[in-house]
């Protein structure tokens, strides 16, 4: 267990909570019940990450994926690790920057589209340094 | 068989992952301070940016061909490093990982059959890059030692090698062998090199077919006659247990403009007390000694050369701790003591030794009882400034301005650490 802690900062957030730390385990009588019960509690992280080393966060700027429910200041959660597929809402470099748009191909060629339609369509047969950074998982949006 | 992964110029590489547009460009990083060259691309390479070479002595190339510059990341470098070294965990078992600097590691590759060893290798590469954005190299040979000259030569020829060397058999062994020469071998530093070629010894192959006897005559007992045997492929080198605690630890800095009073010192030796003490207490360590070292530009000789000066002094605790406010209160007077005044200080640092494990401190007899709050403290102290970061709770002591804070002029957004400096995408 020690050796576990070895090389982490003193701080215990949610991610270390045990069942050593459940309140109720120093109640007597009545309360214990509770403790045949106890168990973690929800964690985002194992909702929104599923692979750690290979997750980025990004910050939306501007309104191009709004239609996507997608808007300015959400973070979006990106996974480096997921293959390239049709439909996917990911983080491309293109003309040596970074853009977030929705991929989309068919038989013939492939396109970035936004979700905003005062925002062009881009063909991806105009650039030669498409690439993919990563693919949107989730957006994290303050309401 | 043993392999070395190596992350290709990595501070660069981790610049490049949030900048694209310099993806095949000449980059560099800069030390602290943006004093020196730290880590520069190919590209960079190729035009003639020096290594390790002071910035300013570069300055002239660097302008005219439009390099990319940045000042040292440490957050970003840091954490990136964390996920290539989760990645080869993930993919090979955390038992077969080596963690050898903040680039690099060893990995045992005793479970794969020799004749899979070149898709396996290459696909822990893919896997790394994919995920992390770091390009790698590897080197797989029977040794650690031979596995560091598959590396290097791997990276010297990135196309024909795509980043992957195996040497398996004899003749490649052989090969590789005549090809490095020996100041490029792992473990062989510029004396040794001096010494050999001496004897006549210019490549790796020619110490390789030296009796062993002569090898540990000459080149510094065990230590020589290991490196013989690992460049005959016999495994001389164990994988190391990652979990290592630490017997000393230290926290130095160059200032960001020379240091003349003595609050000021005092301010960066008791900031140097609080990393070095909080990086003790992570490791659950308390400590028994303090040492304060301070460099000065010292005197100009003859020649008018740049001649620094260190000057140390330390004390002996009464009883180990890993408190903070005692480490400072130890701290400044030995800083006090090596003050003098109308001298530059260039550099300080704090140096916490004699640890022991924080659960079994002697105690001491003549030593007030300990305050049993501070664990609790110090605890609560960390937590604070784990999740808020930026030192948001600091001892008085360690200053208000510092305003002798190293400079990073040209430093990157600390993407991946800080939820404010985020990549903002459009």
């Amino acid at each position: 267990m020690e050796g576990e802690y070895l090389y982490e900062a003193g701080y215990r957030g949610t991610k270390k909570f045990s069942q050593e730390n459940v309140r109720t385990a120093n109640a007597t009588g009545f309360g214990a019940a509770a403790d045949d019960y106890a168990e973690r509690g929800i964690d985002l992280n194992e909702q929104l990450i599923k692979n750690k080393p290979a997750t980025f966060f990004f910050r939306m700027k501007g309104d191009a994926m709004r239609d996507a429910g997608i808007f300015e200041g959400d973070v979006l959660i990106v996974d480096r690790s997921l293959k390239l597929a049709n439909g996917k809402i990911i983080v491309a470099i293109l003309n040596g920057e970074l853009l977030v748009r929705r991929f989309h191909k068919n038989f013939s060629s492939a396109f970035l589209i936004p979700e905003n339609n005062r925002y062009k369509t881009i063909n991806l047969a105009e650039f030669s340094d498409f690439a993919l950074w990563g693919v949107v998982t989730f957006t994290i949006h303050q309401v | 068989m043993k392999a070395i992964i190596d992350c290709n110029s990595f501070y660069c590489s981790c610049e490049i992952l949030f900048r694209p547009d310099l993806m095949s460009k000449p980059v560099v990083v800069l030390s602290n301070n943006d004093g020196c060259i730290i880590s520069r691309t190919d590209e960079a390479k190729k035009i003639g940016v020096g290594m390790a070479a002071p910035y300013y002595q570069n300055r002239e190339v660097i302008e005219k061909n439009n390099v990319a510059v940045f000042s040292s990341n440490y957050n970003l470098y840091g954490d990136l490093s964390m996920r290539v070294m989760d990645t080869l965990r993930m993919s090979i078992g955390k038992q077969s990982v080596e963690v050898y600097s903040v680039d690099e590691a060893f990995l045992d590759l005793s479970m794969i059959p020799e004749d899979q060893l070149y898709d396996a290798a290459k696909q822990i590469k893919e896997i790394t890059e994919q995920w992390t954005g770091i390009k790698v190299s590897i080197g797989v040979a029977p040794t650690k030692v031979l596995s560091k000259v598959a590396n290097r030569l791997s990276k010297k020829d990135k196309q024909g090698t795509n980043g992957v060397m195996i040497l398996s058999t004899p003749e490649n062994i052989r090969e590789a062998l005549e090809k490095t020469e020996i100041s490029d071998l792992w473990g062989v530093g510029r004396q040794y090199a001096a010494k050999l070629k001496n004897f006549g010894i210019e490549n790796s192959w020619q110490l390789r077919n030296m009796p062993e006897e002569w090898c540990r005559k000459n080149l510094g007992g065990v230590v020589g006659l290991r490196l013989i045997k690992e460049l005959k492929g016999i495994p001389c080198i164990p994988m190391k247990n990652p979990l290592q605690i630490k017997k000393m630890i230290a926290t130095t800095r160059m200032f960001g403009k020379p240091v003349h009073e003595l609050k000021d010192l005092k301010e960066a030796v008791a900031t140097y007390t609080s990393r070095a003490a909080e990086k003790i207490r992570r490791q659950h360590s308390a400590a028994g000694l303090i040492e304060v070292f301070v460099v000065t530009n010292g005197f100009l000789n003859q020649k008018y050369e740049y001649n620094p000066q260190a000057k140390h002094t330390y004390f002996i605790l009464p009883k180990a701790t890993a408190n903070t406010n005692e480490l400072i209160e130890y701290a400044l007077p030995l800083a006090e003591k090596l003050f003098r005044p109308n001298t530059k200080y260039l550099k300080a640092g704090v140096v916490l030794g004699a640890l022991v494990p924080d659960h079994s401190i002697q105690s001491n007899l003549f030593a007030t009882h300990a305050q049993n709050h501070l664990p609790s403290l110090m605890n609560a102290m960390d937590n604070i400034n784990f999740s808020m970061r930026d030192d948001v709770v600091k001892y008085a002591a360690t200053g208000m301005k510092r305003n002798w804070k190293m400079r990073q002029e040209l430093r990157s957004k600390r993407y991946t650490t800080r939820w404010n400096e985020l990549f903002e995408i459009q």
